[in-house]
């Protein structure tokens, strides 16, 4: 199933990004490894679990992870879009809690306004922090820093300290959004899949891609061609508060209310998940499948230490730790071969 | 402008700046083990020293109220099939990683009884991340816990998780802190303290430390969850209601950790000098006012201080007479967690609010009672 999702997508990015003429067979074959490393780990290790857990491959245990994975997945499909271009967005985290918050607040006057509420403010914050950047010229890092502790502050304001927790009718529609299953498989794994697919298609196939590519490899080079600079980035952070409200909205609408801890330290779970899916940091390079991949393995990390089911929280740590040193590893590895030869 | 001039710019420029990639993947993995590493805990508290061994002593919980008047619950009513707890597959999900006293204690509980009963045992650590602890919840249904034993981080948004245990019919027991779901319904019984009770008693301790005048401080917990809110309001009460003259002059939150409640007291000192008493609402923030006061060259019982909590260093701190008076806050949940499941499971009624009675340490028992301690 996870490997299912994969394939809208991806053979498109191996013919058009790594086929450079002349190309020697082991160069395409490292940078296949590069691209698809991740899903290569992934196949792994969900063999892996197979085998040693006989609870593991089981339809429940399969769902529960969609579902849970797909909060994240829409959170980390704006962030590699940022990261493309060469930028960072850490005010996901605080922008996912608030959406659920406004999102389970909007819930009682209808759907409509508990998906565009949370829409409206965090694309506006997003956008605010693409100005910032594009315009100002003010570090990414910085300015989405401080967007993430704005955004935390206006959680905190609209919730009385976090102490009051807005409930989502389960009956409403809205609850079903979250909640609702289609053939078996949940609302919010379709709903993921149906913007990666969207995703991947304005990454690859519209002009708007390209210029995300053309900004993130090489700005001053991107401006002299042409690319409207600016605006793509503000897009691109715009985007990127869209998708953490609209996952915080969702994941509201699955857990029926608007918790207020959510969130805190989940940009780095985005940031991790499309770093381990083969996008790269500087920027000019990364594809949206790989990011995909990248959450399901967090998240079979994460369940693989639950089946264990014994292990003290501080190995806990240092496994998930160690799982992900290992992945980034051999994916940096094998990109590094390319460059050898 | 060709996007294939794009494409072969950047795929040559991306296999140049490999190293680079690998330091800030490898920071980024370094930083996600740090965040979880850092993240708010409830009493939070670096120092766990002789704790783990604690929870094997006496002490286990006692039940203040056993269920006189208060709704029960039986299995016919929650719907769940009899069954025999020692063959049965408890799951236990833990909201906090075990780094300060109270969830050693509590975590180390619960395995000990598991193991006294032969009953299989999952466990689960959500770090402190909600969404976890809903995964590690599904977790421990999915790989076949036919009993829930709860510890929640939060009070709402267990929805997912209750859906799915009432379709399996998985009986839930929640300790120390409640889920915010209709009981016997959703889930069987909360077992935990009552924290206004708790508040009050501390109040009890201040208005006899001070003599029931002065000016005193409020060290509070982190903002934002019950335990806070439930300790100051019982605190708050008792104070207005049986000692007038004892005014509360600075409120202000610890965040139930250490080094923040000297940071707070520190403050304090310089701003008011002439304090008489300190209420910290957790055992953590309370030793460090010690620090604090120590810093500032007050003398042991210049200054009351009342904590919550009963952890080892803090009834220390007692029998040095730096501390006034401890309010316990038994984190030993396994004994009575496993009795109320086992009952349960027989088909036996169970109250749906398990209040247990938490014991206190002054100088009159801090000494012989230090075993107690956690």
């Amino acid at each position: 199933m996870t490997v299912g999702t994969q394939s809208p997508v991806a053979p498109r990015d191996t013919v058009i990004q790594d086929e450079p003429p002349g190309a020697t067979r082991s160069e395409r074959l490292s940078a296949l490894a590069q691209q698809h490393g991740a899903l290569v780990t992934l196949v792994i290790a969900v063999l892996a679990a197979w085998l040693s857990f006989d609870t593991f491959m089981t339809t429940d245990n399969m769902q529960n992870m969609a579902v849970s994975s797909a909060f994240l997945a829409v959170v980390a499909l704006g962030m590699t879009f940022v990261i493309v271009t060469g930028g960072i967005d850490l005010s996901v985290g605080s922008l996912f809690a608030l959406g659920g918050v406004l999102a389970a607040w909007g819930s009682q006057y209808g759907t409509a306004v508990a998906l565009l509420l949370p829409l409206a403010v965090c694309g506006l914050i997003g956008l605010v922090n693409g100005l910032l950047i594009a315009r100002s010229r003010l570090a990414p890092f910085i300015v989405t820093l401080a967007a993430l502790l704005g955004a935390r502050g206006i959680l905190l304001a609209v919730t009385d300290e976090g102490s009051k927790t807005y409930l989502v009718d389960k009956d409403s529609f809205f609850a079903t959004l979250g909640q609702g299953k289609l053939l078996g498989i949940g609302a919010p794994v379709w709903i993921t899949v149906g913007l990666f697919v969207a995703g991947a298609v304005v990454l690859r196939r519209t002009r708007f891609g390209q210029y995300v590519y053309a900004v993130g490899g090489n700005e001053d080079a991107a401006a002299l061609m042409g690319a409207p600079v600016a605006r793509t980035k503000t897009a691109v952070y715009t985007l990127s508060g869209l998708c953490a409200g609209l996952a915080g909205a969702l994941n509201a609408a699955w857990l029926a209310s608007g918790v207020t801890i959510l969130g805190s330290g989940m940009e780095l779970e985005a940031i991790s998940a499309v770093v381990i899916g083969g996008t790269l940091l500087s920027g000019g390079f990364g594809f949206l499948s790989g990011s995909l991949v990248g959450v399901l393995l967090l998240k079979v990390i994460q369940n693989v230490i639950n089946q264990i089911g014994s292990l003290d929280s501080a190995y806990q740590q240092v496994v998930s730790g160690g799982f992900l040193a290992v992945v980034v590893i051999a994916q940096t590895w094998l990109g590094r071969r390319r460059r050898v030869l | 402008m060709k996007p294939n001039i794009f494409l072969r710019r950047t795929s040559g420029r991306s296999s140049g700046r490999v190293p680079a990639t690998t330091l800030l993947a490898v920071g980024l993995v370094a930083s996600l083990a740090l965040t979880t590493g850092c993240a708010k805990s409830e009493d939070d508290g670096a120092d766990s020293g002789d704790s783990k061994s604690a929870a094997e002593d006496d002490a286990g919980q006692v039940v203040s109220s056993p269920g006189a008047g208060g709704k029960t619950c039986g299995h016919g009513d929650y719907g769940a099939k009899k069954l025999d707890l020692k063959s049965a597959t408890v799951g236990f999900s833990q909201s906090e990683k075990e780094a300060n006293p109270f969830r050693i204690a509590e975590t180390a509980s619960i395995k000990a009884e598991a193991e006294k009963r032969g009953v299989k045992l999952l466990t689960a650590n959500a770090q402190s991340q909600f969404s976890k602890q809903i995964s590690d919840v599904q977790d421990l249904i999915a790989k076949g816990a036919d009993l829930l034993v709860i510890a929640p981080l939060n009070s709402d948004g267990w929805e997912p998780v209750l859906r799915q245990a009432k379709a399996k019919h998985i009986p839930i027991v929640t300790i120390d802190r409640k889920i915010n779901a209709a009981a016997c319904k959703d889930y069987v019984s909360f077992i935990g303290s009552d924290f206004v009770e708790q508040g009050r008693r501390a109040a009890d301790r201040m208005i006899e430390a001070t003599g029931g005048k002065g000016e005193i401080a409020i060290l509070l917990g982190a903002a934002g969850n019950n335990v806070t809110t439930d300790r100051t309001k019982g605190f708050q009460e008792r104070i207005e209601d049986k000692a007038p003259d004892l005014k509360v002059v600075f409120k202000q939150t610890g965040e139930f950790a250490r080094e923040k409640g000297q940071q707070v007291t520190e403050q304090l000192i310089q701003s008011k000098p002439g304090i008489d008493g300190i209420y910290a609402e957790n055992d953590e923030m309370g030793l460090g006012a010690v620090g604090a006061l120590k810093g500032a060259g007050k003398k042991a019982g210049e200054v009351k201080i009342v904590t919550i909590d009963g952890t080892k260093n803090a009834v220390r701190g007692i029998v040095d007479g730096w501390i006034d008076g401890v309010i316990e806050s038994n984190p030993r949940f396994g004994p009575l967690a496993f009795k109320t499941l086992d009952t349960f499971t027989k088909g036996g009624e169970v109250a749906q609010d398990i209040v247990i009675k938490d014991s206190a340490y002054t100088k009159d028992n801090a000494k012989s009672d230090l075993g107690k301690a956690y």
